[in-house]
């Protein structure tokens, strides 16, 4: 009995797509010729030189292979990338942004924690507890979008840890470059204090965020 | 570079495939073949000349694939009309008309109903 899809992969070779995208569309076509095939049969076409003969009926192999990635390269008007990755990020960044503004304004106080029990000296831990809380909702929201565009399973977890990540980069790229031209920031800002930042800022929210997304993180839909 | 005879067939393509979904979810086996029937064999689009269409289609966000079971049991990937490919057909109906009119007054080419 001839396999369709693995005639199919040996005639097309490997297409250069995603490689969710090139499994998807030789399915695609195998399920054709499979349809194609049955009409040959239906005819009274023994099985397998129906099927032989639905291969047969693509004359130019190489052309077809050529017509598909040109297809496929066809540029859309929002890029894969966009679409997956930066567009769900940007949403979880500003949701994520827009409820600490909304929390540290409407919500409990927030909580500082001074390291060593110390108040008022050395670096502290600052917790916004509902604001914590909510980063698991920016998680799955931004997981579930990529997933939802496609997204592989590695531009959902970027995009659930979107906010810790723009947090992050604004303190390595931001706090440094501050330092040096505004006068506001303290000029004896310790590393201890920038990791205790760090880890109330960038890797606490972290938690949440793929606690939210864990349960929507998965193969694309476009998948499955 | 793209003949006539190849950007005539992809138009008509185009348009003959957003009119059918407009009526309902196809997969790709049922486009060519209601093409085939609903034009008594004047379009024909086989594999080779149907998915490439389909996935330049689908680029452009006029038509969306998913994958839905059929009757038959079987896993297919159906074709459905987005709101952008239904903004599509319009124009596109009005463009051909144009061009058939065109062909008329030029070249006599009538309806053959």
């Amino acid at each position: 009995m001839l396999d369709n899809l693995k005639a199919l992969r040996e005639r097309l070779g490997n297409l250069g797509l995603r490689p969710h995208r090139e499994e998807e569309i030789i399915r695609e076509l195998s399920e054709h010729m499979a349809d194609h095939a049955a009409v040959l049969e239906a005819h009274g076409m023994a099985r397998d030189i129906a099927a032989q003969q639905a291969l047969n009926s693509i004359s130019d192999w190489p052309d077809l292979r050529k017509e598909i990635v040109a297809a496929e390269s066809e540029e859309p008007i929002m890029n894969y990338r966009t679409k997956v990755l930066w567009l769900p990020a940007l949403v979880a960044l500003t949701l994520s942004n827009v409820l600490l503004a909304l929390m540290q304004i409407f919500g409990p106080p927030t909580q500082f924690h001074w390291v060593g029990g110390d108040q008022g000296m050395g670096p502290y831990y600052v917790f916004v507890v509902p604001w914590l809380i909510s980063q698991s909702v920016v998680g799955a929201v931004a997981a579930y979008w990529s997933r939802r565009a496609g997204g592989a399973l590695r531009h959902q977890l970027l995009a659930a840890l979107a906010p810790a990540i723009g947090i992050l980069g604004l303190f390595l790229l931001i706090l440094p470059w501050a330092m040096i031209v505004d006068k506001h920031v303290s000029h004896n800002l310790k590393l201890s204090s920038f990791l205790v930042l760090t880890v109330s800022w960038v890797l606490l929210p972290a938690i949440p965020l793929l606690i939210g997304a864990a349960p929507f993180v998965r193969k694309p839909l476009a998948q499955s | 570079m793209i003949g006539i005879d190849t950007k005539i067939k992809r138009g008509s393509g185009e348009l003959a495939i957003l009119a059918l979904l407009d009526q309902e979810r196809l997969h790709g086996y049922e486009i060519s073949k209601r093409i085939a029937q609903q034009t008594g064999g004047v379009l024909q689009f086989n594999l080779a000349s149907l998915y490439p269409l389909l996935y330049r289609m689908e680029k452009r966000g006029w038509v969306t694939g998913k994958w839905e079971e059929a009757q038959s049991g079987r896993k297919r990937r159906y074709y459905h009309l987005t709101p952008k490919g239904k903004k599509q057909l319009a124009p596109l109906r009005e463009e051909w008309a144009r061009f058939f009119e065109a062909l008329r007054r030029v070249a006599g080419v009538a309806h053959a109903g």
